[in-house]
């Protein structure tokens, strides 16, 4: 028989406890195929003692920000000092005017009917954890609103909003914003608008903007790096040079025969191609790929070897607001140096978000530089038939992954399925797709984040409904014999899927790998002989 | 004063409470700071795009005409408001009880029109009757009997089966706070008593809408019933209570979805949307973490050498730790 599950309540953040919950392998939700092999261990490797001892995780047990614990009480009263002060600028119009006005609106009017519950992947895929479900961090957030900074505080008993704040409950909740994918899925689904995504995005903001307390990958390694030294992969300009130089171009040539000089701080170019600088490191067959497709279609177009010119990164826009007008800022002030007419952002979901929609507000007189995305531009080469393809090449299945900020949180929809019609004739959606898409569970920065046991929280949690859901997609072709496809135009998305078909030894037990939407494309084009997309070695 | 006078007084007061609270939340809302852009797709007007898309879809968008349709919007809202048609497609089960418990509603306030209208027909000399002389005479009698009576039976089953559900229901139950239940008890008294004075007095409401005539012309009005003056005094109350409350959450619907999910208008500079944001970027920033510089304006801060101040700060960090 099924154990019952402890009642966990709002309250219960602020009660100082080892571990609020802890998750079982036969909570989870259950995935086809790999039922066995995968409850066979615990989903989540437990922290060591010495891990224990230095980070906060009482939470679930696991660290995502490497908080450290407070040595003393005079510390503890101070974060909670802290923490007051950062909530009431949030709060205001002065010091939050970014997101004042939805933050207000969700905070003051969610009615509380869990509709929002049914649609998190997170919650879901958890077995149903009450700390997981999307108003629970908001309710934890109202109550501490209610009884601290409003009047009538003193009757907090009375009126429900009972709850202790003290280090235990800023600890928990710190950690409880890294929970969240700030996919939206849950505020697309509220009939009243309330967006406990944003919610969440606040918290994170306010641990980072008044506390200094956000995750090591995304503020010090992250956007710090990126002003710092150029890009968040700690790669300079000169390296980034050299990649592009000593290596791309040769390995373009190795691949496809083509000589191609790719052009980099071309003054006056038409476009200013700005790609997440992980692609140059890890796949850098997207780039590649890039420069082969504008060279065919004979695009005026130039890279940026300049600070952070040559990386559209900008993880500002998961934590921090000054994070992200700084970066943007500099991306578009490289493209004013460079005299482009417009910025096309490669196939990076958070990137496009951030400067193509989000920082439109931050930039003004001649810095609001036109911004577009990537993929109307290669839908418009494909289907105008401004390369020459031949579908036959890409005849195997291929489903598509939609990556949140792209599609959700812009809109931007059919451009990729145009690409992916034309081009794959064995194209097939996932359920649900489009706006409705499940995020990938690498989203709001969790694909890069792998201190202490993250990762497999990553893997075993947010990423569990896009491993179900890729599995069903390919059901009738699961077989090895068939090489098959998810195609995810977004470094995030792929980088969350390199570890989940590694984690759950999907490529070599499913011959199921991903890649970008452009490495396909020139996989199609007609004068490239050899097939651009590389067969692991080791299936 | 006489009691009567009082309650119209009461009436009048209260009635001004109500619209002036709703009035100062929506100016509350309204007058927020334009925020960064935070659309969730699909969006209500966009037009030529299906599956959710946006005019983000076209290349060189900016060099191409807007097109958005307020039918759109209008349409969107409308299935919204009178079928309450999200909780329909995402949560069949709660839509059972919230849907006809706003429907009591809006009844409810369906009913105070109809009874406006029997006051001022009366007044023109429009008798209001099962047996009026005028047929309009008699539809409005029918209606406001019809309208009534369904908002008080519907509103107290609905009222009553919510409050059942959420103190029974274990995931409803664990985030329904005291102030919750007391708000759905004030709906149930509403509707409640309401029934229980067309019960005892006013089985065809000639009294309400005598009562509806005097509001309008100031004249004593005709005795009434305790369980009347009961209801009026809650409706009263509730009057000057429920703008105060998440009860308002109808208006802020409209700015969930207008001003956040589907405001999707981009700066294309040289505008309004400009100058109120260069404005807000002229405002001093006071966040206190290490990488900021409280007292510098936003705009200094995100333009300022990022590079060198950022590693100044994070040096200040470093030697501090």
């Amino acid at each position: 028989m099924k154990k019952r599950r402890k009642i966990v309540r709002i309250e219960d953040i602020g009660k100082p406890s080892e571990q609020m919950v802890n998750i079982e392998p036969e909570d989870l939700m259950s995935l086809p195929y790999l039922q066995s092999s995968d409850s066979k261990s615990p989903p989540i490797k437990p922290l060591t003692e010495d891990q224990k001892k230095r980070y906060e995780c009482s939470l679930d047990g696991v660290s995502a920000i490497g908080l450290p614990r407070l040595k003393s009480k005079e510390e503890e009263e101070r974060a909670v000092k802290d923490f007051l002060s950062g909530l009431k600028k949030l709060l205001s119009r002065k010091d939050n005017w970014t997101f004042l006005q939805p933050l207000m609106l969700s905070l003051e009017n969610c009615v509380k009917c869990h509709t929002c519950s049914e649609s998190c992947p997170i919650y879901l895929a958890s077995g149903r954890q009450e700390i997981y479900r999307p108003i629970y961090r908001s309710e934890v957030l109202r109550k501490i609103i209610n009884k601290y900074l409003k009047k009538g505080g003193k009757f907090a008993k009375f009126t429900g909003n009972d709850i202790d704040l003290n280090w235990t409950t800023i600890a928990r909740l710190a950690e409880l914003a890294y929970r969240c994918t700030l996919c939206r899925r849950c505020a697309q689904a509220c009939p009243v608008g309330i967006d406990n995504g944003l919610i969440t995005h606040e918290i994170r903001k306010l641990f980072s903007q008044e506390m200094g307390i956000a995750p090591k990958e995304l503020h010090e390694l992250g956007t710090v790096q990126q002003l710092q030294v150029g890009s968040s992969t700690g790669m300079k300009p000169e390296a980034f040079v050299n990649i592009i130089k000593d290596f791309m171009e040769e390995d373009i040539e190795e691949k496809t025969g083509k000589k191609i000089e790719i052009p980099i701080d071309k003054e006056g170019a038409d476009i200013l191609f700005i790609q997440n600088a992980g692609e140059f490191l890890s796949w850098p067959e997207n780039p590649e790929a890039y420069a082969i497709i504008f060279d065919a279609a004979g695009l005026n177009w130039t890279l940026s070897s300049e600070l952070s010119g040559y990386d559209a990164d900008n993880y500002g826009v998961w934590y921090d607001d000054i994070q992200l007008a700084r970066i943007a800022l500099k991306q578009v002030q490289v493209a004013k140096k460079l005299k482009t007419k417009k910025i096309v952002v490669g196939e990076c979901g958070h990137a496009h978000k951030a400067l193509i929609v989000i920082a439109d507000r931050i930039l003004t007189g001649e810095l609001n530089i036109p911004r577009e995305s990537c993929l109307p531009l290669l839908a418009d080469l494909v289907c105008n038939e401004k390369l020459k393809l031949d579908p036959r090449k890409n005849d195997f299945p291929v489903t598509l992954h939609d990556p949140c900020n792209m599609v959700r949180l812009m809109g931007i929809v059919e451009p990729q399925r145009r690409v992916l019609r034309k081009i794959c004739p064995q194209f097939r959606e996932m359920e649900p797709h489009g706006v409705e898409n499940y995020c990938c569970g690498g989203g709001s920065g969790f694909a890069i984040m792998s201190q202490t046991n993250f990762s497999d929280w990553r893997s075993s949690i947010s990423g569990r409904m896009k491993i179900k859901q890729l599995l069903e997609t390919f059901k009738d072709v699961i077989s090895p014999e068939i090489r098959k496809y998810v195609c995810a135009p977004c470094s995030n998305c792929k980088g969350q899927f390199r570890d989940l078909l590694d984690y759950y030894n999907i490529e070599r037990k499913y011959n199921l790998s991903y890649t970008g939407l452009a490495d396909l494309v020139v996989n199609a084009m007609v004068d490239i002989k050899q097939p651009f997309l590389q067969e692991p070695a080791n299936l | 004063m006489d009691s009567i006078s009082l309650l119209h007084v009461v009436s009048y007061v209260t009635i001004l409470i109500f619209f002036a609270g709703f009035a100062m939340k929506a100016i509350r809302y309204a007058t927020a700071p334009i925020h960064l852009r935070w659309e969730l797709y699909p969006v209500a007007h966009e037009v030529g795009h299906k599956s959710g898309g946006s005019y983000l879809e076209e290349l060189d968008w900016r060099t191409k005409p807007r097109k958005k349709s307020l039918i759109g919007e209008l349409t969107f809202m409308a299935k919204e408001f009178l079928f309450f048609r999200g909780y329909y497609h995402r949560n069949r089960q709660i839509w059972y009880f919230v849907y006809p418990f706003h429907i009591a509603g809006y009844l409810f306030v369906v009913w105070l029109v109809v009874l406006l209208i029997g006051a001022l027909a009366t007044l023109a000399d429009l008798p209001i009757s099962a047996g009026s002389a005028s047929l309009w005479g008699q539809i409005i009698y029918y209606l406001t009997l019809a309208v009534g009576l369904a908002s008080f039976i519907i509103g107290t089953i609905l009222s009553m089966s919510l409050l059942i559900k959420r103190s029974v229901d274990e995931d409803l139950k664990t985030y329904t706070t005291p102030i919750d239940y007391f708000n759905l008890s004030f709906v149930l008294a509403i509707f409640a008593s309401g029934l229980v004075a067309w019960l005892l007095s006013d089985p065809t409401f000639h009294i309400a809408r005598e009562y509806m005539k005097s509001l309008i012309t100031l004249n004593p009005m005709p005795a009434m019933s305790p369980a009347i003056i009961t209801h009026i005094m809650i409706v009263c109350l509730f009057l000057i209570y429920m703008p105060f409350t998440r009860m308002t959450h109808s208006i802020a619907k409209y700015f969930t979805f207008h001003r956040v999910r589907w405001e999707d208008e981009p700066n294309v500079g040289k505008g309004e949307m400009e100058k109120k944001i260069e404005e807000l970027l002229n405002q001093p920033v006071s966040w206190s973490a290490s990488h900021i510089q409280p007292g510098k304006r936003w705009s200094e801060l995100a333009a300022s050498e990022t590079v060198s101040e950022v590693k100044h700060e994070e040096e200040k960090k470093n030697s501090k730790n």
